[in-house]
């Protein structure tokens, strides 16, 4: 039995939590299925309701997306298949049932496989809806919150898996491009005739911001591009970008009393006066960040003879916007593209909208030679062309009473918005506030009688895309931080402290009371400390608790500890996987991710200088799931928000410093 | 021309003598099973052995190495059944799975040159293979499974 799902694959196991939710209903025989991306979905079967109903992976909406509809379509599809028995076997529809796979008639005894009946002829009468009160209650679940195998491990364990790097089609060639150094500046090729005489280099082509050499390899395409010699036109309003400055004018806008602040959030009367003496302030820093998945971005195009169709191979988080990416460069119809959905060799939000430049240029040189294009960008490419987790200076403003509780905070983010880069033509100039860069900072499961959060939006620097955690990362990092600096103001302590603003989320004081326990916090081994943090993600909840130690100027976090609540866990495993995964990303940022820029071009270009987390840096992680029996939601961001404040909280108890900027800076 | 001996096979190539041992993998070879990463030695996802040990194919040039053995993921064993690959199943380390054919092939030459090494050792070998999903932890936990497990 094959399933098809609409959620991409990029590493969360949404090939196999997805199926297992049709399964449950279904009925189906686990040990059959198989199950398969959704490419072109052009009847609009696949797409997800809480993404505007298009196919388009992020924000860790699949499950949560997805759960309510995968199960009425198992249930509608065991209802006909138990129909159809029916009439063969003459018998009322009431008295099939379903056993893993195998249809009965109990009074007969007879039995037949899913499969059999599939290949009757449905006979001509009206689909019985099945009402929501129908499908299985909770109890009677065999698949959902089991622990099945992953379907696609075997294959990633031989090297069989196929990643879209590894199509191969007849006639196919290499493209690998020299790419504008400054966004959005196009080439002129003095000369390219060093590069043609190059063996395997086949052809040399200007594209709108970059050149592009064809070749019979990967390996001949680079050492062509070696061999141009191009001029740009150097125009570009990104010439002089430069994420130093940025920070400070980040910072100054901060602190701006007269900034343009655009209200993002806000509970009480908004009296409360921040310029009064009695006020707390504090500022924290995110700097910029990239994603760094492990396959560089390439895609495989193949143009139609007639110009107007295509088929794509490519790795990407929304199957929708490729497909009308490609329609669009083509000038034809979606239902020309015929979209190969590849499992991706990670994403954590890069691959959403690269297509328009990077399926565009493969789709412009497939058509141009006549045959398939696979086009690659070397890491050194995918390091230099990135785009990055916005930078954020955040101000906290807060007033404590006198009996130590938090009366009044405003939390202040400047950023640029990621949102108007990505999707310029969805982005209301009206609005001028980012939900991929605020949200988070609602602070919603703390009782503030005064709170505010508000967006001052900068002008983009570089270019931008939600990063893993999106906004959450950097608004928990500067809030949790800040907690732990009133905890001490107020004479109280990170966790009491805590507890009294989550006194009304009683969800909230779930997780954050288990990791408490969970971590015996703040009995830290000689030499170490603890430090905690309340962070969730959407409809998530997390808390977490990092055990830091310095070896000479090196941190350690040695454990960390996490109590999450996601409602309801598909597949535990993988949700396991996921948080562990998210609070590496965490810790990774707090060590040495950093992407910086000097005149438009970023300053690093390889894993060398820009360096994610390896094993020697990671901790002892003990995740606990707390089942609150809520509707399920996704893993892929939880675990980055609380990870990045918990290491700086613990910093903060073991030397008195705390840190306020990731990376954390260099300590001396 | 260049000869290689590639999972028990003598191949010939005709390619240039200084393109890296990856590419030749990948593109003539179709043994596309060894993943570019980074091309700079720092990731690990081109990982192979070389007369048995542990190397990035990404750093070889196809000229220097035509007398040596050259064992890629797809000749590891027959069947996917080498102790390391059955316990990264039992242990369901991949994620996006596309560092982990460098993984694999660093844990076997790591055991096959110590069976039984220490948590030390294995962080010390492994920290030479990058994994952005961060499947670490489960990497740790497969090696000591194979190690036990033969
Ligand atoms: S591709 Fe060889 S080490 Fe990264
Ligand atoms: S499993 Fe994705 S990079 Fe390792």
């Amino acid at each position: 039995m094959t399933i098809m799902y609409g959620g991409a694959e990029m590493g969360q196991g949404a090939n196999t939590a997805l199926p297992m939710i049709v399964a449950e209903e279904l009925d189906a025989d686990w040990s059959t299925v198989s199950t398969e991306q959704v490419g072109n979905d052009l009847d609009g079967v696949y797409g997800n309701p809480s993404i505007g109903g298009i196919l388009y992976t992020a924000g860790s909406y699949t499950v949560e997306g997805y759960f309510n509809g995968l199960r009425q379509a198992g249930a509608q599809a065991r209802q006909i298949l138990r129909q159809m028995a029916a009439a063969h076997w003459n018998v009322p529809v009431p008295e099939v049932t379903t056993r893993q796979g195998t249809l009965l008639h109990n009074a007969t005894g007879r039995t037949m496989r899913y499969g059999e009946v599939a290949t009757l002829v449905q006979p001509d009468m009206p689909v019985e809806a099945v009402a929501d009160e129908d499908l299985k209650p909770r109890s009677e679940w065999t698949i959902i919150g089991t622990d099945v195998d992953r379907l696609d491990i075997p294959d990633k364990t031989t090297g069989a898996t196929r990643y879209s790097i590894d199509v191969d089609v007849p006639d196919m060639v290499y493209a690998v491009q020299l790419l504008a150094p400054v966004e959005g500046e196009a080439p002129t090729i003095n000369s390219d005739a060093a590069a043609r005489v190059i063996d395997g280099v086949l052809d040399v082509m200007a594209l709108p911001n970059s050149v592009a050499v064809l070749a019979r390899s990967f390996w001949a395409a680079v050492a062509g591009r070696e061999a141009l010699d191009v001029s740009w036109t150097e125009t570009s309003p990104f010439r002089t970008a430069d994420s130093e400055a940025e920070l400070q004018n980040l910072t100054t806008a901060a602190d701006d009393p007269n900034a343009d602040a655009v209200v993002w959030e806000s509970r009480g009367d908004g009296g409360e006066d921040y310029s009064a003496g009695n006020v707390i302030t504090a500022h924290y820093t995110t700097e910029h960040v990239y994603h760094a998945q492990m396959e560089p971005l390439n895609v495989v195009a193949s143009v139609d003879e007639d110009g107007l169709g295509a088929e794509i191979w490519i790795g990407t988080q929304s199957q929708t916007v490729s497909v009308a990416i490609a329609a669009a460069v083509l000038g034809t119809t979606p239902d020309r593209i015929r979209l190969n959905a590849m499992q991706m060799g990670g994403a954590f939000g890069r691959r959403t909208w690269f297509a328009r430049e990077m399926l565009r240029d493969a789709l412009i040189l497939s058509r141009a030679a006549g045959r398939p294009v696979k086009l690659v960008w070397t890491r050194e490419d995918d390091v230099k062309q990135g785009w990055l987790r916005a930078a954020t200076v955040q101000r906290f403003d807060a007033i404590l009473g006198e009996n130590g509780a938090l009366e009044a905070l405003r939390h202040r983010v400047a950023a640029p918005s990621t949102f108007q880069f990505v999707q310029p033509d969805r982005w209301n100039p009206e609005v001028r506030t980012d939900p991929l860069i605020m949200e988070g900072s609602e602070s919603r499961d703390y009782d503030i009688p005064e709170f505010r959060a508000e967006h001052i939006q900068a002008p983009r620097v570089s270019r931008l895309s939600a990063w893993r955690g999106i906004g959450w990362g950097p608004v928990c990092f500067g809030r949790e931080c800040f907690i732990d600096e009133l905890a001490e103001q107020a004479g109280s302590d990170p966790v009491s402290f805590r507890r009294r603003l989550l006194s009304n989320s009683p969800r909230g004081l779930g997780v954050f009371d288990a990791v408490v326990a969970m971590s015996d916090f703040g009995n830290a081994p000689e030499g170490r400390a603890h430090g905690i943090a309340f962070a969730g993600y959407k409809s998530s909840y997390a808390s977490g608790v990092a055990e830091v130690s310095y070896e000479g100027e090196r941190l350690r976090v040695h454990r960390f500890w996490a109590a999450v609540d996601p409602g309801l866990a598909i597949h535990p495993q993988s949700y396991l996987s996921q948080v562990e995964g998210g609070i590496l990303f965490g810790l990774s940022s707090v060590l040495a991710e950093r992407s910086s820029f000097t005149a438009g071009q970023i300053d690093q270009n390889n894993f060398y200088d820009y360096e994610p987390i390896r094993m020697y840096d990671v901790p002892e992680i003990e995740v606990q799931i707390i089942d609150s029996d809520n509707p399920p939601s996704g893993g892929g961001e939880i675990g980055v928000p609380m990870a990045a404040p918990a290491i700086a909280n613990a910093v903060r108890a073991l030397t008195g410093a705390a840190p306020n900027r990731l990376p954390f800076p260099r300590r001396t | 021309m260049v000869n290689l001996n590639v999972n028990g096979r003598t191949v010939e190539i005709d390619i240039s003598p200084d393109t890296p041992l990856l590419w030749a993998l990948r593109d003539e070879l179709k043994l596309t099973g060894t993943r570019y990463g980074c091309g700079a030695g720092m990731c690990g996802a081109c990982t192979v052995h070389l007369n048995g040990e542990a190397m990035f194919s990404c750093q070889l040039r196809v000229g220097d190495i035509e007398g040596d053995t050259i064992t890629t993921i797809e000749g590891l064993s027959p069947e996917g059944d080498h102790p390391v690959q059955k316990a990264w199943i039992a242990e369901q380390v991949p994620q996006c799975g596309y560092c982990q054919s460098g993984q694999i092939m660093r844990a076997a030459a790591l055991l096959s040159r110590s069976p039984q090494p220490s948590r030390d050792e294995i962080v010390d070998e492994m920290s030479a293979n990058l994994c952005r999903c961060a499947t670490y932890s489960r990497i740790i936990r497969a090696i000591e499974r194979a190690a036990q497990e033969g």
